[in-house]
């Protein structure tokens, strides 16, 4: 078990950041901590590099109690969202930074920084950009610097907070794939702050969902977008319709009985019912209870909005589908529901 | 290029009335506020020859306030370095209760006369004030000495130094701080390989400004020194008694000293402003 998280709490003023947090961090594995803002899992994530507190709890690097240690006795990798390089520094003096602030008996000669400085440069394709400064480079090269800075300490985890969070859109995901294939590399212990479910689910091998303080769900991508253990969980991965329902005899009955849902987890009376747009299936039906009221086409994906007894509901489906349905705004449909998940409203 | 363009006016036009009656405007203010009393001051200075501007400067008096100002400057001024660097580093890097209230100090011997400054250290160490009786039993005499002259000194250029920083690292955050941290630096190594870098002009901006007004105070030293010749005489203070004497050439000649002293902070600041430029401008995100 590379980190163990037992019992963290973070109060900040009347605020409460993190409750009573438990969650191991396996040895190699690539974790993402995924939570909208105020969730609580940036405090977590500085909470392991030293640079929060806990109030109480405990947390062990590696076997070792670590919560007394200062960020400097931690031996982690940090990158931080907006970069923090030393924008004084040359790209070479930056990675070399960590290696330098040594104490004497265990610092490496000149040469010996120099060789391991360029070595992480080439592994992060910046080679010729040794004597550059921050200033002068884009986001997506500042970062990787940043990443050869926290490596060169030859972190025991690497810990990222939102390490695209500044990034366009096109650069993000270039970026994304290429750490991904960077720790498939160097498989080192890392865990990354995100509030982009996209970014988790592609990226991590396993997903912790956070909400205000707590740890909703731990698993791996598949297992929280397939089996979300809470209707927080479900609302936040991904797009889905959400209704209000009555649930008597195994099926849920929405907007007085307009739809009805089967279940099987046994909730009885007064829930929610979630179903993700692409488990929404419309077919064209001159008496059907739907009315398609706008359709929106986005790529290769078609968003068809359809009123249902006063509710709007969003279907998802490919531009080929949509047109061998032939559905237009205004026109009745029949809506069926592939796959739903219900749960007891709070 | 866009106006070409585009066809459009930009909004800086050559409107060349507009913008020369401006710059006109502008060096003739230059001109009559600041240009003409200092060339005024070298006149008066060497209107009865370069001889009589010497022998002023090396009169015994004149030679101890010149003295007694780079001493008084000696003192205050690094003290304030450290003070300025160390308070903009609690404010700008740490959050606590009261941070509204400190930076309020900071600005206060800005927002009060100097004279008032002056007759707090009278009232605090003179020999009717609060602690006069027991530091005279101590021996110690810090009113109408070098000690009050460097406390009001210190008290009155206390806000260059912090004035200056806590803007600019305010605005450069702590991340860079943390970054040095989590990658092993201690405190002292984060610094001065991380903060210091990182504020160095300001800093060196702030010095100068600090400088300049330490040998440059008249008021609060005024009240504290009680005008002893060739004793607890700065500069500025000489200048005011050769004046009333109406020794007019002594007078101005003492003044153009501090005069260029303003002016050589000016060529320093823009010399250094000029050889950095382009590193600064590297460092800048």
């Amino acid at each position: 078990m590379a980190i163990q998280v037992s019992g963290i709490t973070k109060q900040f003023g009347h605020y409460r950041a993190l409750d009573q947090v438990d969650l191991e961090v396996r040895s190699g594995e690539l974790l993402a901590l995924l939570g909208p803002s105020g969730s609580g899992k940036t405090t977590l994530l500085r909470i392991m590099a030293g640079l929060e507190s806990a109030d109480s709890g405990s947390l062990q690097l590696h076997g070792e109690e670590a919560l007394g240690l200062s960020p400097r006795e931690r031996q982690v990798g940090f990158v931080f969202q907006h970069y923090a390089l030393f924008r004084h520094m040359t790209v070479f003096e930056n990675v070399a930074f960590g290696l330098k602030v040594r104490p004497r008996a265990q610092r490496f000669g000149r040469s010996e920084i120099k060789r391991r400085v360029m070595e992480l440069l080439e592994l992060v394709q910046l080679a010729h950009f040794a004597d550059r400064y921050p200033a002068q480079l884009s986001g997506g090269q500042r970062q990787r610097v940043a990443l050869a800075r926290a490596l060169a300490i030859e972190p025991k985890v690497l810990l990222l907070d939102e390490p695209f969070g500044a990034l366009d859109a096109k650069v993000r995901k270039e970026l994304r794939r290429w750490l991904r294939k960077l720790h498939d590399d160097i498989h080192i212990t890392s865990v990354f702050v995100t509030h982009d479910q996209e970014e988790a689910l592609e990226l991590a091998d396993r997903v912790v969902v956070m909400s205000q303080g707590r740890i909703e769900q731990v698993g791996s991508p598949a297992d929280v977008y397939d089996h979300p253990a809470s209707a927080f969980v479900y609302e936040f991965l991904g797009q889905v319709n959400r209704f209000d329902c009555t649930v008597a005899d195994g099926v849920a009955r929405v907007a007085n009985g307009a739809l009805a849902i089967p279940t099987e987890n046994g909730v009885q009376g007064e829930a929610i019912a979630y179903v993700r747009p692409h488990d929404l299936g419309l077919s064209p039906s001159a008496g059907g209870p739907g009315r398609v009221s706008g359709i929106h086409v986005v790529g290769p994906d078609a968003r068809v909005e359809v009123d249902l007894a006063g509710l709007t509901l969003e279907a998802e489906m490919d531009r080929e589908r949509l047109s061998f349905l032939g559905l237009r705004p205004g026109d009745r449909c029949a809506v069926h529901i592939d796959r739903a998940r219900v749960f007891p409203r709070r | 290029m866009l106006a070409k363009t585009s066809g459009q006016r930009p909004a800086l036009d050559d409107r060349s009335w507009v913008r020369g009656f401006l710059i006109l405007s502008a060096l003739g203010f230059l001109l009559l506020f600041l240009v003409l009393p200092l060339v005024a001051v070298f006149v008066e200075a060497l209107h009865r020859g370069v001889d009589a501007y010497w022998d002023a400067l090396v009169e015994p008096d004149a030679l101890s306030a010149i003295q007694l100002t780079l001493i008084v400057a000696a003192i205050a001024v690094p003290l304030n370095l450290v003070f300025g660097v160390a308070a903009s580093w609690c404010i700008s890097k740490f959050d606590f209760r009261g941070k509204g209230l400190l930076i309020t100090l900071i600005d206060l011997p800005f927002s009060v006369s100097p004279v008032i400054s002056g007759i707090i250290y009278v009232l605090l160490f003179g020999l009717h004030g609060v602690l006069g009786p027991f530091l005279k039993s101590q021996g110690v005499q810090i009113i109408f000495a070098v000690p009050g002259l460097v406390l009001a000194t210190i008290f009155v250029t206390f806000p260059f130094v912090a004035r200056e920083l806590i803007p600019l690292m305010q605005e450069q955050g702590t991340e860079e701080e943390e970054a040095a941290l989590v990658l092993g630096a201690s405190g002292w190594q984060t610094f001065w390989r991380v903060t210091l870098p990182n504020i160095k002009w300001g800093l060196l901006y702030g010095v100068l400004l600090c400088n300049a007004r330490a040998m440059g105070e008249f008021g609060a030293v005024s009240v504290v020194s009680g005008h002893i010749r060739g004793e607890t005489n700065t500069m500025p203070l000489h200048v005011e008694i050769l004046y009333n004497e109406y020794n007019f050439v002594a007078a101005f000649s003492v003044a153009s000293v501090l005069a260029m002293l303003a002016l050589v902070t000016l060529v320093a600041k823009t010399v250094l402003e000029w050889r950095f430029g382009a590193e600064l401008a590297a460092t800048r995100h």
